[in-house]
Formats: structure tokens, sequence, C-alpha cells
């Protein structure tokens, strides 16, 4: 077991060192020039090329690479003349369009996307798996009909509009809600809550309906299977039956879906963070796609699979803790 | 639903691994067949799809035979101060019988004809690769164990492990320069090509690990060590024993990956970066007539219930597949 | 200035979309007079401001927030909702308005007394010299404008460059000469020009002649922590959340007759969606009552505020000072006539529909923009310039003719470029459709606005026509022909570089007798419409809504922005 933890971390050292690679040669091999992009009106070939050499465009790519990995580890020095400046480790590079370190963008914005995903995450697994396994219950029910119509819905609108929909109702119209922003839940948790509830739930909708569905067909599976069926004949009560059997049982793909969602909304819920305006990971990766602004590119791109990475690391554990049959 | 396309990984456990052999004389295929027809949700998906295939099909014939146009402007179906369509319902009239767009006048019939083409050509093309290199890579992971199948295995972690959305967006312009740089005609032809590709190439890894799933444990089947033991060749081994057993979960997986491309598409219009105006596509309708959705509502809903019909329609289909495709399911 | 063209992504529109003098009708001035405190809430679409040091800070509706709360300028205009009113010019950090002893080759401003940065030290002139010596270098202090560099009498090298480089490079010989054009004798600053500019004390209302103290100067980074000296100073600047200003309690009112400061905090809200803000104000609600917003209505709800009485004493519709055109490339559409075939071809009335009709404002006729005052007269471009008339839906067969009299095949295929917006992509689409009936090949090229200027303004990436908008940078047309149509100038994506009409400008701009240099102006705009230099579509008019309590609203003139000096709350 340890040497298994030890072997899949170090697999996933590999596979990070391999990800920064590839990340870094995707993003770089975009077509537009970055030293063009730092000036604007006045720009001439000179200045250009000034800060080429400045911001270290001018090496081969491999040097960018090696510089951009031991900027990570150690820091390092941009510019020259009364102009330099130090970026501290860990350095992800600095963002000519926004005038600022790498590391201190990705820093700010982390714990927004953070909250966000942990919230909707929360909610989602809660009313999914509860309304999955109430119409596993009553399947072919009206109850179960309600509730996967209603699903299948929800899991068809396009995210854009729930949460456009909801802003515009619950909070411009009906002042229900406070608008979205973000306050940092330490200092002022009651505001917290009140401007994240609407990003959560317009984020949790989706989500909720389809692991409703995917609880529900777990259910029926392992419903009729024959341990269930002794189980039942043994006399357990349905609860437990439900409870300790059948969805324990089932619980695997569910965990391995809810680890790589969770993981892969970490690394930014684009468009729930665009329609309430908040500053997190999904918002700063896209502005930087849109600006071309490389550095933060690739360091969002980065750290967006770092967090899938860990999580299929996470996964895999935590199947060993649900299912007693997997050896490792 | 890490994926863009609102696929999981796990549709392994939700589809039934077919027995191979069924009850009395009737194949699987007809037994699903047969319980298919009998469910009535599913016919009437299978009609709407159906319906939705046609007229993207056929969009310009019977555009020219209601006499509508997609691109033409017409000033005088809007109002002078701040463009919205004269009269109730988004301008709907004779000549515009859903109504026109507010700013320019286009018909929005002809375009909602026009764009179910291009929605389902990015969004059917897109499957068809997915799931062909998913099948394809699964196999050969499966089939091959060993260093191959690590290999694969990883290469299926990374390719999932990048952001999907930030990927497209950064990378399609990369793409579409060297598509164009290798002959394809700039405008749409490379940016719907770019757009089938971003999405094939991201998408494939979840069906390549369902397949790889299935094939470990059918190698694990009797019938197949059967087959392994009296000598048959790898060839014979995937052809006729593993891929008749997998074409239940890759059916579902088509069905349910069919809506989940055809939404991400529309996400992309949202961002900006689907296919190049003034062509439309239910996405691109979409994303322009939500800002309209207080003051125009009909304008907004006519692209919505396009795209809600068809996905609604491929998940229930999606479903019904399943059910009839499982084995158990008689029994209950 | 440049029209901004604000980051977005998604959803829509920079609204390059607006209409004109006539509908502007009586102004309001927003709800009752202002009271001091409250908290005054901003929000926009953008993601940050594009710049905050006042080197390099260059959109017009930054500009005027940018020296209502934060720098102080030598010069400055009036605050008025007239607009002849507000032309005129008061003077800020300077004791007057600027003198000049020579007609324009000297000009002398003194530095007031008891202005002070926000840590308590007095601002000196040499922090003007200082912050003025920052346009010159030129790789960090980008995008700002760079009228030091023309203007200043300072030697250029043979490729036309400043010899100097500015305070971050030392090099005593540039150093030596911007010494001799800028000088410091007590509080009393002398600017030695080049050439005599009559009205370089309109110049200098521009923050890149603000001060900036050297030991605060961060080079680049100077855009995120500037040091105030006007009446607030900035607590917190998180990009695409959150811009906090606070009261600095260095700056003394007294010194200051332009600001009257009323709200005792500034909340500047990021990156809210465009559909969203104009929602909020119109509903009106909670503590959006405080709020007002720097950016354009959101086109789809304009019939609704302007067809609601409820909205009359909040909602603005004025001209603003853009115009909003194409250039066409002269590189790649050479020949006169064709340019003029492109001009004649284009549905100008559709355009101006899908900007949103009587609120895109009236059908442009050239580069200068009438509420320039005296350097604008109609040019007569669409009746008589491209030999017969052009209505506004186009006039086919006379492009058609113009090219056939030209003698040579049309270069196809004209590309055009665009910053990418839902609005834009249909104006262009309105372009290629209308160029196509005239047997022209158009190809958008739809670009992201977070990066359009940058790469349409490198001629080996530009094409045949690009879209853009101006604005003078103060009401001189020497801010706009030269700018345009001078291959010197700061604009000049036409790339005409005509040796008689090069000189003609030069000439136009060195002229000191103001009423003849209007009239050459007036002459060099008609002959630059004729000429097919640039497609001029709209004299562009700007909609606004504001919070029920937010005081003192107007589009102030200059800028075509908030007056932000003046803004306050009515927070009782």
């Amino acid at each position: 077991m340890f040497k298994y933890i030890i072997r899949r971390t170090a697999l996933m050292i590999v596979m990070l060192f391999v990800l920064s690679i590839v990340t870094f040669v995707l993003f770089n091999a975009v077509p537009t020039d970055p030293a063009a992009l730092t000036c604007g009106k006045s720009c001439s070939p000179a200045i250009i090329e000034a800060n080429r050499v400045r911001l270290g465009l001018d090496q081969p790519l491999y040097i960018q690479y090696l510089e951009w990995i031991k900027g990570i580890f150690v820091g390092r020095t941009y510019g020259s003349g009364s102009q330099t400046f130090n970026c501290d480790t860990p350095c992800l590079g600095y963002s000519f369009r926004n005038g600022e370190e790498v590391t201190d963008m990705i820093v700010r914005a982390v714990p927004v996307t953070f909250y966000l995903a942990i919230g909707a995450f929360t909610l989602w697994m809660l009313v999914g798996i509860t309304s999955g396994i109430y119409a596993a219950k009553k399947r072919g029910q009206w109850q179960d009909r309600t509730i996967m119509g209603i699903t299948l819905v929800g899991y068809s609108l396009p995210v854009f509009f729930v949460g456009l929909l909801l802003l515009i109702f619950v909070v411009v119209r009906w002042n229900l809600l406070p608008y979205p922003d973000y306050y940092s839940p330490t200092k002022d948790p009651l505001a917290f809550f009140q401007t994240m509830l609407l990003p959560w739930v317009a984020l949790a909708i989706l989500y909720a309906a389809y692991y409703t569905r995917l609880t529900r067909t777990q259910m029926l599976e392992t419903l009729g299977e024959d341990y269930i069926r002794t189980a039942r004949a043994k006399g357990l009560p349905e609860k437990i039956v439900v409870r300790k059997h059948a969805f324990r049982a089932g619980l695997t793909p569910i965990v391995t879906s809810a680890g790589l969602d969770l993981a892969g909304l970490l690394g930014g819920a684009v468009i729930t963070e665009y329609i309430f305006s908040l500053p997190g990971m999904g918002r700063l990766a896209i502005g930087a796609v849109v600006e071309y602004d490389l550095p933060t590119i690739t360091a969002a791109t980065m750290v967006a699979a770092v967090f899938v990475i860990i999580a299929n690391l996470v996964v895999d554990l935590l199947y060993m803790a649900i299912d007693p049959r997997v050896r490792l | 639903m890490t994926n863009l396309t609102g696929t999981a990984d796990n549709t392994v456990a939700e589809v039934m691994p077919a027995d191979g052999q069924a009850i009395v004389g009737r194949s699987l295929r007809e037994i699903a067949w047969m319980r298919l027809r009998r469910d009535r949700v599913a016919m009437i998906s299978l009609s709407v799809l159906l319906f939705i295939i046609f007229i993207a099909a056929f969009g310009p014939l019977i555009s020219k035979l209601i006499g509508v146009d997609p691109y033409s402007f017409d000033s005088s179906a809007i109002s002078d101060n701040g463009g919205l369509p004269n009269g109730k319902w988004g301008g709907v009239s004779l000549a515009h019988p859903l109504g026109v767009e507010p700013l320019t006048g286009r018909d929005v019939l002809a375009r909602l004809l026009y764009g179910s083409r291009v929605s389902l050509l990015i969004a059917g093309s897109a499957t068809l690769i997915t799931v062909t290199m998913g099948t394809i890579i699964g196999i050969v992971a499966g089939n091959s164990r060993g260093k191959l199948d690590s290999f694969l295995s990883r290469f299926m972690d990374i390719t999932i492990a990048f952001p999907l959305l930030l990927v497209i967006i950064a990378m399609s312009p990369v793409i579409e320069q060297r598509l164009q740089a290798i002959g394809v005609p700039a405008g749409n032809p490379s940016r719907v090509t770019t757009l089938i590709l971003v999405l094939s190439v991201f998408g494939w890894p979840y069906l390549a690990r369902i397949v790889r799933g299935q094939v470990l444990s059918l190698r694990e089947r009797e019938f197949v060590e059967a087959a392994i033991s009296i000598g048959s060749n790898n060839r014979r081994i995937v052809f006729k024993e593993l891929l008749p057993n997998l074409w239940a979960p890759i059916l579902v997986y088509t069905t349910i990956a069919m809506p989940g491309l055809i939404g991400a598409e529309a996400t992309l219009a949202f961002l900006g970066i689907s296919v190049v105006p003034p062509t439309p596509t239910w996405g691109s309708m979409l994303e322009e007539s939500v800002g309209y959705f207080t003051v125009d509502p009909f304008y907004f809903f006519v692209p919505l219930t396009m795209l809600l019909a068809a996905v609604l329609s491929f998940n229930l289909l999606g479903d019904a597949l399943r059910d009839a495709l499982d084995p158990k399911s008689g029994r209950t | 200035m440049k029209k901004s063209t604000s980051i977005r992504f998604g959803v829509g529109v920079v609204s390059l979309a607006l209409v004109l003098t006539a509908c502007g009708g009586s102004k309001s001035d927003g709800a009752s007079a202002g009271t001091k405190g409250g908290t005054l809430t901003f929000l926009t679409e953008a993601e940050q401001f594009a710049h905050l040091d006042p080197q390099r800070n260059y959109t017009g509706e930054d500009l005027a927030f940018a020296s209502g709360y934060l720098n102080r300028t030598l010069t400055q205009y009036t605050l008025s909702a007239d607009n002849n009113e507000a032309s005129k010019l008061v003077a800020d950090l300077a004791t007057d308005t600027g003198t000049t002893p020579d007609g324009g080759k000297t000009w002398e401003f003194t530095i007031k007394d008891g202005v002070k940065w926000e840590d308590g030290q007095a601002v000196t002139c040499e922090d003007v010299k200082y912050g003025v010596s920052r346009t010159f270098a030129t790789d960090i202090i980008t995008d700002g404008p760079t009228y030091a560099i023309t203007m200043l009498d300072i030697a250029k090298d043979a490729d036309g460059n400043s010899i100097y480089k500015g305070p971050y490079v030392e090099d005593a010989t540039g150093q030596a000469a911007y010494d001799a054009a800028v000088v410091c004798e007590g509080s009393k600053i002398t600017f030695k020009l080049a050439a005599p500019v009559a009205d370089f004390n309109y110049t200098v209302t521009l923050s890149a002649f603000a001060p900036v103290r050297k030991d605060a100067d961060t080079g680049e980074k100077y855009d995120d922590k500037v040091l105030s000296n006007g009446p607030y100073k900035i607590e917190s600047y998180v990009k695409k959340d959150k811009l906090v200003l606070v009261r600095n309690e260095n700056w003394d009112p007294a010194t200051d007759s332009f600001r009257t400061a009323l709200p005792d905090r500034i909340e500047y809200n990021f990156a809210v969606p465009s559909a969203v803000i104009t929602e909020r104000l119109m509903a009106d609600a909670g503590n959006d009552v405080y709020a007002i917003s720097p950016d354009s209505v959101d086109p789809a709800k304009l019939a609704s505020i302007f067809s609601d009485a409820k909205y009359e004493k909040r909602r603005w519709n004025e001209l603003d000072p853009y115009v909003r055109f194409f250039f066409i490339n002269t590189k790649k559409v050479p020949n006169e006539k064709h340019r003029q075939a492109i001009l004649a071809a284009v549905n100008r009335e559709e355009l101006r529909k899908i900007a949103g009709g009587d609120y895109a404002g009236e059908y442009a006729d050239g580069a200068i923009k009438p509420n320039i005052g005296i350097d604008y007269a109609p040019t007569g471009l669409w009746d008589s310039l491209l030999g017969e008339a052009v209505p506004a839906t186009g006039n086919v067969e006379l492009a058609k003719k113009l090219i056939a009299d030209s003698g040579e095949e049309f270069p196809n295929p004209l590309v055009i470029d665009y910053p990418k917006t839902e609005v834009n992509d249909k104006a262009v689409a309105s372009l290629v459709a209308a160029l196509g009936e005239a047997g022209i090949t158009a190809t958008p090229n739809g670009l992201e606005p977070g990066g359009y200027y940058p790469i349409v303004m490198d001629p080996a990436k530009q094409g045949g026509m690009t879209s853009a908008g101006w604005a003078p940078d103060w009401l001189n047309a020497s801010t706009v022909i030269p700018e345009l149509f001078h291959p010197n100038g700061g604009f000049a994506l036409t790339q005409y570089d005509d040796a008689a009409w090069m000189a003609r400008v030069d000439a136009a701009k060195a002229m000191t007798d103001r009423a003849a240099q209007a009239k050459e102006w007036q002459a060099l705009n008609t002959e630059a419409a004729r000429l097919g230099l640039i497609l001029p579509t709209r004299f562009g008019l700007e909609q606004r809504i504001a919070g029920s309590k937010v005081t003192g609203a107007y589009i102030w003139g200059p800028y075509g922005s908030w007056p932000y000096a003046t803004l306050g709350v009515n927070a009782q």
C-alpha cells in the first residue's frame, strides 16, 4: 500500500513534468508575436526588439522553458538596468499585459474558484445523491418520473442561460439576494454566503441533474444484485440495505466522477465566473487567452492540470477505502 | 462531466456489458430493437431527431420554398430607434414566419435552418471522430496490456488533465493557421474543421477509457479465453469476439456525446469562438439572443427550443437505448 | 485619443454603436445637488483600467477618471454640461493656464504652492519635469500620447527617433538635451518647443504632462500603484475585481477649484457583464441607486430606457467626441478610384441601423466632427465628391463605374479588420454584402478586442480596411488630420505618403493664425474624404444611465465622459 502511494506519486511527478513541456510548447506555438503585444500605439520595431530581449523572448524555446522551470523553483530576474525586478519563488512568469507577476494573480484567483467549487460541489452531491437514491427506490413511479424529467431539462439547459436567468430575476428584479461579489469567508462570512449562494446554485443545477441520474443508475444496478436479495432475506431493515449495501457498492463510479468534476472546476468555472463577475481562475485564464497573455495562460493551464492529476491520485486511493476488492 | 461533452468516463457502469448470447433464437440486436419500438418516449425522441436532421439536410431548399434568406438584411422589419423588430412576437409575419433578428432584420427561421446544418455537422463529425478514435485506442490499450497499455493510459490521463475549454480556445487559432497553411480555405471551412478537430482530439479519451475497461473485463471472460486457447489470432479476437460486445456501450456513448457536443458548440459560441459570422449556428443564435431575452423573448426562445429539443431527444434516446440493451432490464 | 475597445469575451458588444445632436434634447444633470459623503459605485465590463499611469493613459473615459480623482494636470477643461463652456481651459496644478512670450515656441507654467502628494510631500516643478520625461522611455511607457516627443525641442536621430531615451537609460547627451528643453526655475516650468504650438496649454491637459515623483516611480509597475496628488488615493486595486479609492488627507481643497470631491469612498467594480450592468441600473434597487457606469447602455435595452418616462432624469443621449470610420489602407488599395468605389458601394443605412439606428448617430462625412467647433465644415462627401450623389443605401452603379474607369482590376480580396463583437460582426457582414454587389470580394477579419490595436498597427498584419474610432485630443484638428493621415501621425493606418499631401499637412500644422488654420483643416478634411482615405460611417452618440441617487451626472464634452471630479451621491 505504502509502496503503491510512492509509486503513484512518482508517476504523478513525471506526468506533471510531461504536462509542463506540452503546455509550454502548445501555447508558445501561438502564431502571435508576444513581444509585439507589449506596446500599442507608439510601437516601433526597435521597441519590440528591446522588449523581446527584456522579457527573454529572444531565446530559443527550450531555453525559455528552462528559465521558466528555474523560475518556479528558485525565482528569476527580469529586465535590465534600473528597470530590473525580481520575481520570487515560485515564479510562474511575468504578465506584461497586466504588469504583474503571474504567481500573484493565481494566488488571488485560486481561493475564489476554490470556494465556488467546494460550495457547489457540496450542494450538488447532497441533492444529486439524495434524489438519485429516492428515485431509484421509487423506480417507475411518478416520483421517479418527475425527478428524471426535471434532471433531464436541468442537464440540457445551457449553463449561461441558467446563470443569467437566476441573476436577472433573483437579484436584479426581485432583490432576494445581494449582487454576487467576492468576500473573503474569514473576514465577512455572512456576506460571503449571501453573495456566493446564487453562483453555487447556478453551477450545482447542471451537476446535480447529472449526479441524480448517475446515482439512480448505480442504485438500480446494485439493488438487482444477489447479495442485496440475501441482505433483505436475512431481515435487514430496508434503510440499512440501501445505505450500507446497495449505495456503498455503487459508490465507485460516483467517487470517480466527483473527484474529476471537482478537480476540473478548481481549474476554473469559466461561464459561472463570467456571469457572476467572480475573479477566479476561469476568468483569469480566459481573459489571458483573449489578450494572448502567454505566461498567464501557461500557468493557469498548469495549475488546472495539477488539480486534475492530484484528483486522479486521490480517487484511486479512495477506491481502496470504499471497495475492499480493489487490490493494488 | 469533467469534460465539455458532458459525458463521464464511468459509463461502463451505466451500460450493461452484453452477455454475448441471449434468449432463444433472437440476437441481442433484435431484442433491443423490439424493446425500443415498444418505448413511446424513445420513438418520439427518434422522430424529433429525424425531423431535425431532415430540416438540417434540406435547410437551403426549405428556405427557398418559404422564400426566406438567412443573410439578407431587412431594414423595414426593424425600428429606427434601437433596432428592435417591428410588431409583436419578435416581428413574426408572413414574410418572416419566426420573426427577425434585432438590428439587422435577418430572418430567424432561415438562420435556424442554416444554423441546424452547421451545429449538427460540427457535433456529428466530432462525435464520429471521437467514437472512432476512442474505440480503436481503447481496444488497443485493453487488448495489448503491458507497456503499450500503460503508455496509452497515461496518455489518456494527460489529455484528460488539460482544462478542455481553455485549451480549445487557446489552440484554435494555431490549428486554424496550420489548416490554412495546408490549403484548407480561410473562413468557415477552416474554422469548422478546427472546431471539429479540437472537440474530438480532447474528447476521445473518455470513450477510450470506457472501452479499455470493457476490453479488460471481456478478456477475462470464458468465451475470449476459449478463443485464445484454440489459437485464434489477435485480429479474429478483436473483430469477432471483442467488437460485437462493445457496440452497446459505444452506441450509448454516442447518444450522450452528441448532445454534449451540441452544448459544447453553444458554449464556445457564448465565448465568441464558434463559426465565422454571418454563418449562424444554434449556439451563435443563442449567444446573440440571450441579451434580448427580457425585451424580445421570442427571439431568444426560438433557438433555445431547438437546442433543447435536440439535446433532450438525444438524451432520452440514450436512456431508452441503455434500457433496451440491458439484458437485466427484462427481469425487473 | 483612441476609442477604447474594452476587453471582453463572449456576450457581444463593445458598443461602438451610438446618434446625434438633435436627439440630445434637454440635458438632465442627475438628481438634486450633491452632498458630501457616501460611497459612489462604478460598474464596468472592462477587466481593469487600460492604464492608470498618467503617462500611459490615453483613453478618454480613463483620462477623465484619473484626472478627476488621482492626478492633477497643469491645466484642465471647465466642468460644465455646456459643450462650449466645457472647452475652455482652467488652471489646475498651475497658477494660470500658461503663458507664451514668443507666440507659442516657449510655454511657461507656475506650479501652485500647497499641492501635495498623498504622503504629504509637496508637488514640485521637478516632479512635472520627471513625469514628462517618462514619455520618452517608449519601451516601458507604452500606449500613451507622444506629443512630448514630437513637440519638445530635442534633436532626432537619423531614424526620426528622439535622442533622449527617457529617465531609465543613463545617457548624458540625451539627458542634457532634455534638460535644455524642459527647464525648472523654482516653481516655474518652461517648455521649449521645436516649432510654435499656439495651443500647447491644451496639450498639457493630457495626463502625459502630469507630475510623477522620481522616488515613487516603479516603471511599468507604476500602473498598479499610482502615487496620488488628487482628492483620493488608491486603497486597493485588484484587476478583474475592484478598485477602491479613499480620501487623500493631504489634498487641500483650497488649492483646487476644479474638483468638489463629494463621496467619501469610490468603488470601481470590474468585469460586470454589460447586460447585467444595464439591468441593475434600470432596476435601481438597493445600493445600485448610488451606482453609475462608464460604459454605454446595453443596446438591447435602448428602446426600453428611452421610451419610458421613469428614466427621464437619469438617462443621457449625447454626442460623444468620436467619429467612427474604417481606414482604407492605401498600400493595399492604391488606386484612388477603387477607394472611392468602396465609399460608394457601402450601405450606410444598414450600418447605422445595426449600430442602433437613431441611437447610433448621424452619417459622418469626414474625420472631423461638428462638435469640434471652427475646424469643421461639411465636406459634401455624399453629395458630390465622388462624382455623383451617394444615398445612404449606397450607389452600386457608381461604384462599378468607378472601378471600370480606373482601368485596373480591383485588388481582391479586400480584408476588413475589426474588433470582434456582435454588433461589429453584423456591420461587417453588411459591408461584405454591399461590396460584393459592386464586384469587390471582401473578407472579414474579426480580431479579439483586447489585442486589436496592437495587431492592426503592425503594417504587416493590417488589412485593406480597418475599423476604428478617433476623437481629437483637444479642440483642434491638429490632433486629427496629422494623426490619422500623415505617416508620422500616431494612428496613420491609412498609410498615405503622397509627398505633396504630407507637405500640406505639415504646413497646416505650423500655422499660427488659428482662423486660417481652421480653413486649411476643413479643406484637408474634404480632400481626405475625396481621396477615400477613410470610409466615415457615423458621428457617434453615447447613451448612458445612472442610479437615481447619483448627483452631478452629465456627459462632459471634452472626453465624452462623466464629469468625475464633481460626481456625488445623495446619501440621505
